[in-house]
């Protein structure tokens, strides 16, 4: 997860408590997402940012996943995820992430 | 890349920062360049000079290119 | 007493910055530093990381000499028992700056050096034989992985184990021959490796073969003032708003741009698509990669026959070297049918 956002996280969950806060992600493949997911929730595992070695076991889901799409309005929904929910591999993805909230997330 | 193109029967002329790892892909002729983001180019000089610097490096590559060499040379 | 340990890390896991902040000087902190919080976990309470050596890849590729002079001198201070630098995964230039450092320190201060790599890293080859280096992933996805290797290497030398094979202990092979006492007769060996192959079995060969891949340099242009010179970058120099979409790193693909009536790139209408070098001075004046301008001049002043009207682009940032190869063997195809006589790359 790119080091401006990992600090933006960590401020927000500063200013807003850890409890308050759940980050939604948008990455196109797995594994990015899983990276970016287990970042905000247990620490950045390349070490490379300001949330290296800093759990914050934020919630964090994907758009793709069910239980998102199910709080959307489904036209708003179709509207903007509707093509790349057809070109991506939603289950991967949602299974990647969904594995590192149970992991990590406090929830 | 450019010892495919070597291999291809082209003679190449490698422009590169980094001269280890020139000499570690198997580059033949290589001409040292001034800086990684910036392998022709000097910023801190004005536009004439940088030229110059620029044209400088591409005539030693063009000799480099006109010079029979039997192993990887370093044409500094 | 535990171990004395310093690491070495470059701007990026050093958190001061990204390609914008290749070029910052060495400095050392006391203690870990990103990278290192993982690296103190896995050493246990054998070692401790005493201080770490953060460096610029673009400062230290740049100002080898200074810069491992400047480094061994911060390293010396601290009197580590152990060096260990990275892991680098497949940043070139990161690779080649733990790989000259680790050299520099095993040869001045006599102490064992680590580091880590993805096999395919320039920085494996130069320096394999000077320093251990564990084998890695291409990314930093890959740090959980190769941080336990590295820490358990490094308590092995530094508690004079003896070192397993490059498999049993994760390090890419070194080249190195050391004799060893086998039970069985080298003939026996030798036959029953026969005879697995010869049955399709499978067997590991004791002595795998080096892969020595030199290219005889083809001779010399006789006639520059009538050659066709092409140009071929791996910068990333691309048209504005990168039309085939060139990837800023591992790239998938490589681009065949028509320069024909170009007389030198503009930002307006060029940039670079590589994403491993800062990249404002080649969008300010992308001739600082791809040095269209000064071809046209001599050109012009009849000192090459001719430009050739296209140039090839790809992106060299952590591109495989399968990949490499491919591309350049379809261009040097391209260039051959064309009539092109010789040809200039530039790297970054």
């Amino acid at each position: 997860m790119d080091l401006e956002i990992q600090q933006r996280v960590k401020d927000m969950a500063e200013k807003y408590g850890p409890e308050n806060v759940i980050v939604i992600l948008g990455s196109s493949e797995a594994e990015a997402a899983g990276l970016a997911a287990e970042t905000v929730s247990n620490g950045d595992p390349t070490y490379a940012g300001p949330l290296a070695g800093i759990s914050l076991g934020l919630a964090v889901y994907h758009i793709l996943e069910p239980e998102v799409k199910a709080e959307i309005d489904p036209t708003v929904y179709d509207n903007e995820v509707g093509m790349m929910e057809m070109v991506l591999d939603v289950e991967e993805i949602s299974k990647e992430v969904s594995s590192i909230r149970e992991q990590f997330s406090n929830i | 890349m450019v010892k495919e193109i070597e291999r291809a029967g082209l003679p190449v002329v490698h422009i590169c920062t980094i001269v280890p790892i020139s000499l570690t892909v198997g580059a033949n002729r290589i001409v040292p360049a001034v800086a990684i983001p910036h392998p022709l180019g000097n910023p801190a000089l004005s536009k004439e000079e940088e030229k110059s610097v620029r044209r400088n490096l591409v005539l030693k590559a063009l000799k480099a290119l006109q010079t029979p060499v039997d192993d990887q040379t370093v044409f500094e | 007493m535990p171990y004395r340990v310093v690491h070495y890390i470059n701007q990026f896991f050093g958190q001061v910055g990204g390609e914008d902040k290749a070029d910052t000087q060495p400095f050392i902190k006391e203690g870990v530093v990103g990278p290192g919080m993982a690296l103190k976990g896995a050493l246990g309470q054998d070692a401790v990381i005493v201080a770490t050596v953060i460096c610029g890849d673009g400062y230290f590729n740049e100002n080898l000499e200074t810069a491992k002079a400047e480094v061994l001198s911060m390293v010396e201070r601290y009197s580590p028992d152990i060096f260990i630098a990275g892991p680098a995964f497949n940043a070139g230039r990161y690779g080649v700056a733990c790989g000259a450092i680790c050299k520099e320190v095993k040869e001045k201060l006599g102490i064992p050096v680590i580091t880590g790599m993805y096999p395919e890293n320039p920085g494996v080859d130069l320096y394999k034989k000077d320093a251990y280096v564990v084998k890695t992933s291409d990314s930093a996805a890959g740090m959980r992985k190769a941080v336990p290797l590295m820490a358990n290497l490094a308590i092995k030398l530094l508690k004079g184990e003896a070192i397993g094979s490059p498999d049993e202990d994760s390090y890419i092979e070194r080249g190195i021959r050391k004799n060893v006492f086998k039970n069985e007769l080298g003939a026996k060996r030798a036959v029953d490796m026969l005879v697995a192959k010869l049955s399709g079995a499978e067997f590991t060969t004791e002595y795998p073969m080096p892969a020595f891949d030199r290219v005889t340099p083809n001779p010399p242009i006789k006639d520059m003032s009538n050659a066709k010179v092409a140009l071929v970058t791996s910068g990333g120099i691309v048209p504005k708003g990168n039309p085939d979409k060139i990837e800023s790193s591992s790239a998938s693909k490589y681009g065949r741009y028509s320069i024909a009536g170009v007389e030198a790139l503009t930002a307006d209408t060029y940039e670079t698509a590589h994403g491993g070098y800062d990249p404002v001075y080649a969008n300010a004046d992308p001739n600082r990669v791809l040095p269209v301008d000064v071809m046209r001049e001599l050109e012009k002043e009849g000192v090459i026959g001719k430009l050739y009207d296209y140039y090839y682009a790809t992106v060299g940032n952590g591109t495989s070297v399968a990949n490499a190869m491919k591309y350049a063997q379809a261009i040097a195809k391209d260039l051959i049918a064309d009539g092109v006589q010789a040809v200039i790359l530039t790297s970054t």
